[in-house]
This record gives structure tokens, C-alpha cells and sequence, in this order.
């Protein structure tokens, strides 16, 4: 055992002091030091055996007295003991103040170990010792460059002197300088291959921040070898196998955090870490206690923030987001620059964003982006950031970037699928689809709500078959396939057929029975029901219906499944179930816009005007007149309110115009690529004869309805096609009429076939015209307007063709074979008039039964004349031919003459010659005379025929005006101007009655052609008919034509019920799915948030 | 499941009419030739086509407007075809001797149909509300089975234009007759006793074509919409029994095959499509047509032929087996 002799004064005896057993009260030594007048350095021996056993008090008291003014005065010439002695107190207060964390004490305790080290100068100031302990305070006070200018006085005196090289390492390790601080300690170790542990540590620590990590492994591990209980090597060792990351390293690297914890429980690296650890163990009260003990043990700003950022994480995973972005905040204080620690900003900008700051986050994530401006994780925040900011633009960029960068990241890609859904659908799919197959490379399951995006965009697009798969992925195995699926049970059948009773549920109380699982988890609702929509869609009505009702059956507040099912009866015109339906979803709830919007369209199909308007406003009342939707019906009422009063109120009609205007241009400004609005205001323009503005304002619409399945806007090409109608382009009215019934309608709208008809009536195409109507007919067989519309072209026809100055018998035929028609046509229609069949006024039809009757009379006679007419043709080519044949028959006399001749005498006599030729030219003469003369009688006769009749048309023509209007037509005489008369007439109440209202409708035809027309009817006395066409007889021709313009009008809302109101619930449904990912973006985001924390 | 039935296209004719082709049905070969198809068509003609070749056998004319319906008689040796006009011709199918031209002012002509023995010739009355029935051996009018009207203050031209009568089928017994109307609604009658029985509800469209099941389940009645669907029905027992859909748009004819093993329909989606309804869902979808296909046959005696027409102005035949 170690121990000292104190050599007893005046004599040769000494005091053994045993060091292991020195004393517990210091002044017992202290008396015999001071007794025997030792020499110095055993007391400085004494002292630091006191230290070293951990008695610090004994060590001062010992090391003040060895300092005292008398033992200066006595040891006056004991320099280097006495140095030794100050010094050894300088670095004791050093130490003190270098651990002590309470400012005022510490810089108490950093001013006496000044007063030691100045005093220890003043008795050498050359004394290296001293200057290494005054470099050592500089470097625990922090002042740098003060302290290398200590150490460099050292060195300059003796190169080799160990402690300066330390020092001087550590001071080059301050100023990361890190390779000449690895120098510094290899030669401290050069020459002191002794030396403890630490300097070893310096060099781990120089090799670490190099990147020379084995070394700096194999330089910690040394360290420990000489010093086991080294806690800066054992952390540094755990940090390195921390941050090998795996689970064995980590696993060894927990077990050395905690064994440096229990060496030392008060190193704040190493408190900070376990933190660390225990926030990813969820053990959060361990991470609270762990960081407080850290923050009260350091003042190292960086550890300290690195406190801070634990505390804050533990508290933001736990939901406390007001403490979390207090903590994030205190550890960016600890910061100077975001270079150093960006971690507390990332989770500041994350806490901000949950709080709804985005400004604030955007700044947060801003400057993490630009420490790692390749940050997946950032990009994404900050694309979600931009879309809350509405800057979408700017948002597709970021997460462009981000899949760009990492293009293995799926999550980055469903953002940017899910950010692009509403603007591109095509490249959205792309992006989502990427992201499927990335997660199902990697094994992971593909959410339900991307698999839903993906079918959704797929049905957007008609890829039918694509969605169904999609669909069927994402709703994997359940009751619905057992439903949907081939091999259905027998009660699944028999419920389908019952498609009428939607509140029949026992089919699945039957599966229940049968030990099916009747569930619906309500992460696949959403699901079922597109997949519902889809079978729609495909016209499997029956699996939708039951799909719908499943829904239903679980959670019987789902509206839209009620107004799935309301369109499904309402599409089978089944009007009564369907309004059955809308008030269910009514009863859930009674402001439900889509379901009053619904409502008032099946109220307007019943003819219920003005229910429909106050449906229309209460939808729109529920929405503080927010919902297009229920706009635009109102604004529909309003055009259909114009232009459906039979009798025309001009007033009445501007101001529903000009509020349906109005109404339009209030959904253009909220939206301003609503389609419909644009239509209806491109209606308005139309109505009031803008046709060029409209035109443009059609085109457009057309163009951009086209490329989605949820967008069909047949509409706008009828409208289209009224304006070229209305603009005399007869050609493309008729195009684009065949268009639209082809693509809209499989070509089965009698309506359109109407409109189709009368642009054949209008561009005189009269064969056209009758057989458009004929296959009207044989689409609408109860529409009996249509078979007078048949009847009046096969009269139209006729009178033309009669008209033709040239015609043939044939074509004269042809219209007597028409007339019969026209006549059974209108004799039928008049024969059903009497059992209340339609709504025909029984007098207008036997007008014109009367009429076409006479005009058959009259045709008769013109087939008549005609035939003869052809009878005297074929007279004259047969006189044409016997003339042929006599002049063959001359010619042949001739040559039989000359051969007589020359067969009689050649030398015969000129004189006989002459005879017999004279009287060859009598005969010749005769014939010719006889002939032509005929001839010319015929063509005279004709002639005078015509011109009788012209004239005769002419003047009747002119005094028809002049005539008594009570005079029956009929009764007159003369045949062929009565026909030709009553044509005229006839013409003009055709164009009155059925044409003028509707063609009205598109252009607002000359107010003067109509009156011009009236006038002459009235003239023609045709009052009476016309009287009541235009006043109260709602069953008159011209009422049922212009109620059948409206009811095609009526049309528009009804088809934009049908079809919009799929595409609003489902855009709905896609923005609740959208909700739902966007939560688990942030909080997966936030997950790997904290993994970035591990680097 | 027994094997189910598949239909392989055998023959089209385009442009075997000069317009829409609207009708179609088979007549029965007699014992002097086999079978012939016969159409009618906007063009105002009907024809007769051989069996298998589909070569024209002879163009009638006479017939003023476009041609809707025709009908064979189970002898095969006459038949009738039906105008817009509302003229009935009825023809002996080898001369195209006229044997008699019936109408009822004011009753439109739509469907027929001879009864299963040949005594009736049932024809759906349109905007009558009725269905007309004329001996064949006197071509007289022998009964109208109304459809009764319903009650109110006073019928309105509404509610008549909607019981309009387009399509008539009898039962294979010959004791009931059933007719779709314009409002989707199916009037069964009794025919002995000339006696309205029950409706079948379902449609709210216009039913254009109807047919019964072969015995022995000969209660069974199929219905065409333009709502889409073909409803199955127990014409007796009055109940909707099931519900086919598919078609994207009206279904304007069917027909059962002769074993009643199989449905066959023309839609206006341009589509004939084979069911099976035990699976009450569609096997097969023919393409070929470019048009409405107005109507399907079966040919009752062998063969297994299905014929479809179609506004594309062509005939298209099948084999199935």
C-alpha cells in the first residue's frame, strides 16, 4: 500500500502516513504538515489523495492552507511546489466552474481560479504549468482564442508538452478544425504513449467528425479499454451504432447509452438519446424526465435544442399541439442558424399546419427545404401547404419535384395523383397508378381510397371493365360479392326482381340467417356506391339497386343512395317511387340541396310548375344560394316560364328571360366553367336573337362537354342545331340533329326527329320530311300531333309538286297517291278526334280533310290532263314515227324509182322524167302539210290551256283579298283556282300553325311575317280555327306543338338531373375520400418526420 | 347449369330493304317448301326471304306508309302485314293473292298476332285501348277486349293516349291474351269469355313487345320496355318474378326460343343479346347491327334460326344451338 513518510523535524525519524487510511478531519494531517515544517509537495501529494478518494473538501482545506500568506513567507524560495499548489486549485475551480450550471456561481468560481493562475505568474510567469491551466480555464470559459494563445506560449517554450498539445487539440476542435486537432493529439500521444484515455478520445472524436468512423470506432473502443467507465466514449460508441441503424446496433447502442447513464446519470447527450429512444418506445413519461434532467444539466445550446425538440415531439405525437410548438420554438431559440439543427422547424411548420398557420408552416418548411432541398417530406408538406392556399399551381410543382427526387416514394405520388384529379385526369390516373404499383411491389397494402381514385378516373374516362377491377380491389372480399358476383342465391334473384320495393331489407336479414357476415366497414361505403354507379353505368341495374340498398341497409342516412335509387325509377320514368324515394332522403335531412333540387325536377316532369319553383328555392335557401345547382333550375324555370305560355305575354316574357339571365350569369361569375350556365345564358342570347354570340358560346360548351362520361350535354348540340336552323343552314341544322340523336339517343327521341323534320320542311325536302315523321311515328305511336304533321308534309308535298310547271304523269301520280294518304291521315286523326284520342279541334282537321279532299279532286284532274297529256305524246312519237316511216318509205320509192328507171330506160324521156317528178313533189307537199298543221293545233290548244289557268290564277290571286272572308271557300266553282287559292292559304296556316311558334322560339321571327300571315288568314277566313289556336284552346295543333317544344325544354333539367346530379355526389364523394387521405398524409408525413430524426 | 344456348352468326343482308327495316317473323313451311322469313320495312314493301340463304323469294307492294308488323299463320299458308296507315293485308303467302284488308276506324294497327290455332287474328288497336280480334275463316270483327278505362270525372286525352295499345301476344293455349300499352302497363284478358282480368305492373314505358314462355311454362310472360328491362311475369298469379337488365337503351323485341330455354332481344342500342334467366342476366351480346334492331325471331319449327332486323336496312340470321 502507498503511503508517505513525513520526515519528523530535527531527527532522523519519519511519520509513515498510510494514504489509503488518511485521516477523515484534515486537520489532523494539516497539524503534523505544519508541525514538521514538510516539505510542499507532500502536501500536494496528501491533497490529491484526498481528491482522488473523493474528498473534496479535505483536498481545499489542505491545498488553501498550503497556500496561506505565512507559507509563502516560509517557503518563500519553494517556487515550483508553491506553483504547483495554486494551480492545482486554479483547475480545481475551473472544473467547478466548467460543471457548475448556475451562471453567478460559475462565474464565481471561474474568478478564483483566475486569482489562483495570477498568482502562481506572479511567483514565475515562465512556468508552462500555469499557462496550460490558464489555457484550460480560457477553454472552459469558452474564449477560444484566448486559450490558444496560452497553449501557444507553452509550446513555443517546450514542444512536447503534453498538456498544451491537449489543450491546443481541444481549441482546434472548437474551431473545427478538425485534422489539425487529430494531429495535436497524436503527437500529445507520440509523446506520452501513457497518457489516460481522453486523448484518445480526442482522436475518436477528430476521426468521427472526419467521417473516419472505424477509426474513431477502434479509438473509442480503446479508450475504453484503459478507462471502462469512460461515459464520452461509451456515447460516442452508442451514438455510432445508434446511427448504424439496425435493429442489432441499436439494440447494443441503447445497452451502452444506458450503461454511460448509469456511470454518470447527468451527461446530456446521452439523456438526450435515451429520450430519443424512448420516444420511439412510446414511453413518453421516460422522454419528459429524461430531457428536463438534460436541459438542467447543460447550457450547450445545441444539446440543449436537441432537449427542447425531444420534449417537443413527445408532446406533439401525443396530440398536445399548443406545448409541442411552445417546446419546437424554445429549440429554435437554442439555434443561431436553421444550418445547425433544422429538425424543430420542420416540426414547428407540421404543428402550425395542424393549427390551420399556414403561413407560418410554409415559412418553417420553407427553411428546412433549404437545408435539404431535396426533402421528399418537405416538398409534400409544402404542396399540401399551397393547396390550402389555394395556390395549386404551385403545389403540383412540389410534388412534381418530390416524385421527381424520390421516384420509389408512393405516398408522393397519390398526393400528386390526388392533387391533379380535378385538373388532369389523365396524368392523375398516371401518378396513382404509379403509386399502386410502387406499394404493391414493396408488399404494402394499396389504400382502399387510392384504389378508389383510380376507379373513379378510369370510369371518367369509359374505361369501364379498368374501374370495375379498381373497385372490386378495393373493396377485396365481402357481402357485396356475394351480391355483385355470377353464381347469385336464389333469394338474390328473386330480390332484384322486387326492384320497385327498395325498403325490402329481408333479403339480407336471409344472409344473416344463412351465416353471411352482413357488414360494411365505412371506409368502403364510398366504395360500394361507386361501384353502384358504375353498375348503373353498364345497365345492371339490378346489382346496383341492391348495392345501394345494402348501403341503405347499414347506414340509412346515406342521401345519395336514396337519390341513386330515386334516378334508377326515375330514369324507368317511374315518378311516384322516385319522388317516394327523394322524401326519404328528405327525411334525413330536409335542406339536402341535391335531394329538394331533385324533387323540384320531378315535380316540374309532373307539371307541377310552381311547386317546382318553391322546391327550387328552398334548395337554394339551404345553401345561402351557394349551389349552382339549384340556380341554374330556378334559372331553368324562368326560361321554361317564358316560353311556355300559350299565350305569348311579350311583358311577362322579357322579364323571365331577363331573370333567368340573371340567374345564369350569377352561377358564370361564382363559376366560371360551369357548362350548364353557359348553356343557359347561350339560350337567352339565342332567344333574343344573338345567334353568332350564341353560336361561339354553344361550340365551346360542346367541345367542353366531351371527353367525360359524367358530363353529357346533349342539349347543347339541339341547341347548336337551332341556331344553324334559325340562321337558314339547313345542311348542319340537319347534321348535327342526326348528331345528337345518334350520340345522345340511339337515335330513339321522337322530339329531335321533329326538329329534324321540319329543317326537311323548311329546306323543301318534302320526301325527307314525311319520312323522319313516319319513323316519329313509329317511335311515339301515341303522338298524334306527329301524324298531322305527316298528313300536312304529304299536302305540302303535293301542292308543290302540282305547282311545277313541269311534271310528269308519274309524279303527278305519285301525288294523288300522297293525297289518299294525307286524306286517311286526317280522317283517322278526325274519326279519334270524336273519342277525345288528342287533342286536335275536330273542325281544323276536317279542314283540312276537306281541303285535301279537293286538292285530290283537283289532282285527279291534273293526272287526268297529265295522262292525256301523256296519251298525246305518245300520239305524236307515234305520228313522229309514221312520218319516220314515210320518208323511208319515199326514200325507198325513190330508189325503187330510179332503179325503175334506169331498169326501164336510161334514154327515156326527159318530159315523163319530168311528169313523174312533178307529181312525186304534190305528194310530197301533201305530206308535209298535212302533218305539221296538226301539230300546231295541239301545241295551241295547250297553250291556251295554260295561259286560261295562269291568268286565272293571277286574278284570283288578287282579288282573294278582296273577297267576302265569310264566303266559304268551298264554294266556289271553279276548280283550278280554287285549288290553286286554297293552296296559298293552306300554305300560310301550315307555316302559322306549326312552324311560326317553334321556329318564334329560336329566332323571334319577323313579327310582320306572323302578322302579315294572320292578316291573310283572317283574310282567308280562317278565323275562327285560328282564334282559338292562339287563344284558350290548349288542344289546339299549334298549342300541342308549342307544349311539345316545351316539354323537350322540360327536358334540359331533367337530363341534367339525371346526369349531373351523379357526377356532383360523385365529386362529393371524392372530396370525402380526398379528406380522408389528406389525414393520413399529415400523419404519416408525420411519421417520417421523426424517422429523419434518427440521421 | 345444362349447357346453355350460343348463337353464331350465320348471314346478313345489308340494304334487304330499302329503308329501317321494322318487322320480322317466321312463316311455317307447308308441305310444298320449308319455312320463310318474313319482313316489313319503312319502304312500304314486305318481303319473303328462303330460310337459310336468305335469297329474296318475292317483294309484295300495296301497302301505303311504312310496314310495322306482320304475322304468320300457323298453316303457313297466309299471313298478314300491317301499315301506319292502319291497314291490315292479309295475303296468301305463295300467290300474294290479297285475301282480305281489314281495318277499324278509328283504331290504329300495331302488333298481331294469330292465335296458336289459327281461328283468331288478335291486333294490338293502339290508340283504341283495345285489342281487335278477327275470324279467320270470315274476316269479320269478332270481338274488342277493351282495356278498361280508369275511373274518373271524365277521361282525359292524357290518360287514353297512355293506355295506347302497341304490342299483343296470345297464350300457347289460346285462352289468354296479353297487350303492352304506351304507359308500361300489361292488360291480361280471358279470351273465351272476352273478359278483362288483371294488369301486371312494372313498366313505366312504353311495353313494345311481348311473348309467352312454350309449355310447360306457359304461365310465364315476357315483357320488352323502353325502360331497359325485360320483366318476367306470372301472367296467372299477377306477380313480377323477375327483372332482366343490360340493354342501354329501349328493348324493342323478344322472344323465346322454342325449347323456352333461352330469351332473345333487339334494343335500340344496336345489340341482340341471348339470356339466360336462371341466371337472369345476358350470355351473349351480338354486335353486327348498326341500327335499332326492331325485331327477333326464332323459327319455331327446327333449325334453330334466330332472325333480327334492324333500321341499318338489314336482316342478320343466327344459328343457335
Amino acid at each position: 500500500m502507498a503511503c508517505v513518510y513525513i520526515p519528523v523535524q530535527n531527527s532522523e525519524e519519519e511519520v509513515r502516513v498510510a494514504l489509503d487510511q488518511l485521516p477523515r478531519d484534515a486537520s489532523d494531517i494539516l497539524d503534523i504538515l505544519k508541525a514538521e515544517q514538510a516539505p510542499l509537495d507532500l502536501w500536494l501529494i496528501i491533497a490529491r489523495e484526498y481528491f482522488k478518494q473523493g474528498k473534496i473538501e479535505q483536498f481545499r482545506q489542505i491545498l488553501e492552507e498550503g497556500s496561506s500568506p505565512e507559507i509563502d513567507e516560509y517557503y518563500a524560495d519553494v517556487r515550483y511546489e508553491r506553483i504547483a499548489i495554486l494551480n492545482a486549485l486554479g483547475a480545481y475551480y475551473s472544473y467547478l466552474g466548467k460543471i457548475e450550471t448556475k451562471q453567478r456561481e460559475k462565474e464565481e468560481h471561474f474568478i478564483l481560479a483566475t486569482q489562483y493562475y495570477n498568482k502562481a505568474s506572479r511567483i514565475d510567469m515562465h512556468e508552462p504549468s500555469t499557462w496550460v491551466g490558464k489555457g484550460q480555464l480560457l477553454l472552459a470559459k469558452g474564449e477560444v482564442e484566448q486559450a490558444f494563445a496560452a497553449f501557444k506560449i507553452v509550446l513555443e517554450g517546450d514542444r512536447d508538452n503534453v498538456p498544451a498539445l491537449l489543450g491546443q487539440a481541444c481549441v482546434e476542435f472548437n474551431r473545427g478544425r478538425y485534422s489539425d486537432s487529430l494531429e495535436l493529439y497524436k503527437r500529445a500521444l507520440q509523446v506520452y504513449p501513457d497518457c489516460p484515455g481522453a486523448v484518445r478520445l480526442g482522436i475518436g472524436l477528430c476521426r468521427y467528425r472526419l467521417g473516419q468512423l472505424e477509426k474513431a470506432r477502434l479509438a473509442f473502443q480503446r479508450v475504453l479499454q484503459l478507462d471502462p467507465e469512460n461515459v464520452e466514449a461509451l456515447v460516442a460508441l452508442a451514438i455510432m451504432d445508434l446511427q448504424a441503424n439496425e435493429a442489432h446496433g441499436i439494440q447494443k447502442g441503447m445497452d451502452k447509452m444506458r450503461r454511460a447513464f448509469e456511470i454518470y446519470p447527468y451527461c446530456a447527450m446521452a439523456l438526450n438519446y435515451l429520450a430519443n429512444h424512448f420516444f420511439f418506445t412510446g414511453q413518453h413519461f421516460l422522454v419528459e424526465q429524461l430531457t428536463e434532467t438534460a436541459l438542467a444539466v447543460t447550457n450547450h445550446g445545441p444539446t440543449k435544442s436537441h432537449s427542447y425538440y425531444n420534449l417537443a415531439r413527445s408532446y406533439h405525437s401525443k396530440g398536445d399541439y399548443e406545448k409541442a410548438g411552445y417546446y419546437y420554438m424554445q429549440s429554435i431559440k437554442e439555434i443561431n442558424k436553421p444550418h445547425e439543427f433544422v429538425f424543430p422547424y420542420y416540426g414547428l411548420g407540421q404543428v402550425k399546419l395542424k393549427s390551420g398557420d399556414f403561413r407560418s408552416a410554409l415559412s418553417n418548411f420553407e427553411k428546412v427545404l433549404e437545408v435539404y432541398p431535396d426533402n421528399c417530406e418537405t416538398m409534400k408538406a409544402l404542396g399540401h401547404i399551397f393547396v390550402q392556399l389555394g395556390q395549386i399551381e404551385k403545389a403540383l410543382e412540389f410534388m412534381r419535384k418530390a416524385t421527381k427526387i424520390d421516384p420509389r416514394d408512393a405516398q408522393a405520388f397519390v398526393d400528386l395523383g390526388e392533387l391533379l384529379i380535378s385538373s388532369d385526369s389523365g396524368a392523375a390516373l398516371d401518378a396513382l397508378k404509379t403509386a399502386r404499383s410502387l406499394m404493391e411491389k414493396g408488399g404494402q397494402a394499396v389504400p382502399v381510397e387510392v384504389l378508389n381514385n383510380i376507379g373513379v378516373l378510369h370510369f371518367e374516362r369509359e374505361e369501364f371493365e379498368l374501374a370495375l377491377e379498381s373497385f372490386n380491389k378495393a373493396l377485396g372480399d365481402g357481402i357485396w360479392v356475394t351480391l355483385t358476383g355470377n353464381k347469385p342465391k336464389s333469394y338474390v334473384i328473386e330480390a332484384s326482381a322486387s326492384i320497385l320495393d327498395y325498403k325490402d331489407m329481408q333479403l339480407f336479414h336471409r344472409f344473416e340467417e344463412d351465416g353471411y357476415s352482413v357488414e360494411l366497414p365505412w371506409n368502403k361505403v364510398t366504395v360500394v356506391f361507386n361501384l353502384a354507379r358504375l353498375h348503373e353505368q353498364l345497365h345492371n341495374t339490378g346489382t346496383a339497386n341492391l348495392l345501394y340498398r345494402l348501403i341503405l341497409f347499414k347506414y340509412p342516412d346515406y342521401i345519395d343512395a336514396y337519390l341513386r335509387l330515386a334516378a334508377i325509377a326515375k330514369a324507368r320514368n317511374n315518378l311516384q317511387l322516385s319522388i317516394e324515394l327523394v322524401n326519404e332522403a328528405l327525411k334525413v335531412n330536409d335542406k339536402c340541396p341535391n335531394a329538394l333540387s331533385m324533387l323540384g325536377e320531378l315535380e316540374l316532369k309532373n307539371d307541377d310548375w310552381v311547386k317546382a319553383k318553391e322546391t327550387f328555392r328552398s334548395a337554394s335557401d339551404a345553401t345561402d344560394g351557394k349551389d349552382s345547382y339549384a340556380i341554374l333550375s330556378l334559372g331553368n324555370w324562368n326560361y321554361f316560364a317564358a316560353i311556355r305560355n300559350e299565350k305569348r305575354n311579350p311583358k311577362l316574357e322579357a322579364t323571365h328571360l331577363e331573370k333567368a339571365k340573371e340567374l345564369y350569369t350569377r352561377v358564370l361569375v361564382q363559376h366560371t366553367a360551369n357548362l350548364y350556365a353557359a348553356n343557359g345564358a347561350g339560350v337567352v342570347l339565342a332567344e333574343k336573337g344573338h345567334f353568332d354570340v350564341s353560336k361561339d358560346i354553344f361550340t365551346q360548351v360542346q367541345e367542353a362537354a366531351s371527353g367525360s362520361v359524367f358530363v353529357q350535354m346533349p342539349d347543347v348540340w339541339i341547341n347548336l342545331a337551332h341556331v344553324f336552323f334559325a340562321q337558314g343552314n339547313f345542311a348542319l341544322a340537319v347534321k348535327m340533329y342526326q348528331n345528337c340523336l345518334r350520340k345522345f339517343y340511339y337515335n330513339t327521341d321522337s322530339q329531335i326527329l321533329l326538329y329534324l323534320a321540319r329543317t326537311h320542311y323548311e329546306a323543301e325536302q318534302w320526301q325527307e320530311c314525311k319520312k323522319t315523321l313516319l319513323r316519329a311515328i313509329h317511335l311515339a305511336p301515341s303522338n298524334y300531333t306527329l301524324r298531322f304533321d305527316a298528313g300536312v308534309a304529304m299536302q305540302k308535298f303535293s301542292t308543290s309538286t302540282l305547282q311545277k310547271e313541269k311534271r310528269t304523269a308519274d309524279e303527278v301520280r305519285s301525288t294523288v297517291a300522297e293525297l289518299e294518304n294525307a286524306v286517311r291521315i286526317f280522317s283517322q286523326l278526325s274519326a279519334a278526334s270524336n273519342l277525345h284520342l288528342h287533342g286536335f279541334d275536330e273542325k281544323k282537321i276536317n279542314t283540312h280533310v276537306e281541303y285535301c279532299k279537293h286538292l285530290l279532286e283537283a289532282a285527279k284532274v291534273h293526272r287526268e290532263a297529265a295522262e292525256r297529256e301523256e296519251q298525246q305524246n305518245r300520239q305524236k312519237q307515234e305520228a313522229a314515227r309514221q312520218l319516220a316511216l314515210a320518208e323511208e318509205a319515199r326514200r325507198k320509192a325513190e330508189e325503187q324509182r330510179k332503179h325503175l328507171l334506169e331498169k326501164r330506160k336510161q334514154e327515156d324521156e326527159l318530159k315523163r322524167l319530168q311528169q313523174a317528178e312533178e307529181h312525186f313533189k304534190r305528194v310530197q307537199e301533201q305530206w308535209k302539210s298535212s302533218n305539221p298543221a296538226s301539230k300546231r293545233r295541239d301545241r295551241s290548244e295547250i297553250d291556251d290551256e295554260e295561259g286560261g289557268h295562269s291568268e286565272k290564277r293571277r286574278r284570283k290571286g288578287g282579288k282573294r283579298r278582296k273577297k267576302d272572308k265569310n264566303k266559304s271557300r268551298y264554294e266556289r266553282d271553279d276548280e283550278g283556282a280554287e285549288m290553286v287559292d286554297d293552296r296559298e292559304e293552306l300554305e300560310d296556316e301550315d307555316a302559322n300553325m306549326n312552324y311560326r311558334e317553334s321556329a318564334d322560339q329560336m329566332n323571334d321571327q319577323d313579327d310582320e311575317n306572323g302578322e302579315k300571315a294572320q292578316d291573310l288568314l283572317a283574310a282567308a277566313g280562317l278565323e275562327d280555327s285560328d282564334v282559338e289556336d292562339e287563344g284558350a284552346a290548349p288542344s289546339s295543333a299549334g298549342g300541342r306543338r308549342r307544349r311539345a317544344w316545351s316539354e323537350s325544354d322540360d327536358d334540359e333539367p331533367a337530363q341534367r338531373g339525371t346526369e349531373s346530379s351523379p357526377v356532383r355526389e360523385n365529386s362529393a364523394e371524392l372530396q370525402d375520400s380526398d379528406g380522408e387521405i389528406r389525414e393520413d398524409n399529415s400523419k404519416l408525413n408525420g411519421g417520417a418526420a421523426l424517422d429523419d430524426d434518427e440521421d | 347449369m345444362s349447357k346453355s344456348m350460343k348463337l353464331a352468326g350465320l348471314k346478313s343482308v345489308e340494304n334487304a330493304h330499302d329503308e329501317s327495316v321494322w318487322a320480322a317473323t317466321w312463316v311455317p313451311g307447308t308441305t310444298t317448301r320449308p319455312s320463310l322469313l318474313l319482313t316489313g320495312s319503312l319502304d312500304e314493301t314486305v318481303k319473303l326471304w328462303s330460310p337459310d340463304e336468305l335469297d329474296l323469294v318475292r317483294t309484295n307492294t300495296g301497302h301505303c306508309l311504312g310496314v310495322v308488323s306482320v304475322a304468320a299463320h300457323p298453316s303457313g299458308v297466309i299471313a298478314a302485314s300491317a301499315s301506319l296507315d292502319s291497314l291490315v293485308r292479309v295475303f296468301d303467302v305463295d300467290t300474294n293473292a290479297t285475301i282480305a284488308t281489314l281495318e277499324a276506324p278509328p283504331s290504329e294497327v300495331w302488333q298481331m298476332q294469330f292465335d296458336p290455332k289459327g281461328t283468331t287474328l288478335a291486333v294490338a288497336g293502339g290508340g283504341s285501348a283495345s285489342i281487335k280480334l278477327w275470324d279467320t275463316a270470315t274476316w269479320r270483327l269478332v270481338a274488342t277486349l277493351s282495356i278498361p278505362r280508369p275511373e274518373g270525372p271524365k277521361p282525359s286525352d292524357k290518360s287514353s293516349s297512355k293506355k295506347f295499345v302497341l304490342s299483343v301476344a296470345w297464350s300457347p293455349d289460346g285462352r289468354r291474351l296479353a297487350c303492352g300499352s304506351m304507359d308500361g302497363t300489361i292488360s291480361v284478358f280471358d279470351v273465351a269469355r272476352a273478359k278483362f282480368l288483371h294488369h301486371l305492373e312494372g313498366h313505366h314505358m312504353p311495353v313494345r313487345s311481348l311473348v309467352f314462355s312454350p309449355e310447360p311454362d306457359s304461365r310465364r310472360l315476357y315483357s320488352a320496355s323502353d325502360d331497359g328491362h325485360v320483366h318476367i311475369y306470372d301472367a296467372e298469379g299477377k306477380a313480377l318474378i323477375g327483372a332482366m337488365s343490360g340493354h342501354a337503351s329501349w328493348v324493342l323485341s323478344v322472344d323465346v326460343s322454342p325449347d323456352g330455354e333461352a330469351l332473345a332481344t333487339g334494343s335500340s342500342d344496336k345489340t341482340v343479346r341471348l339470356w339466360d334467366f336462371k341466371m337472369r342476366a345476358a350470355i351473349q351480346t351480338m354486335s353486327n347491327h348498326t341500327d335499332q334492331v326492331w325485331a327477333v325471331a326464332f323459327r319455331r319449327d327446327g333449325g334453330g334460326r334466330l332472325a333480327s332486323v334492324s333500321d341499318d336496312k338489314s336482316i342478320s340470321l343466327y344459328h343457335c344451338s
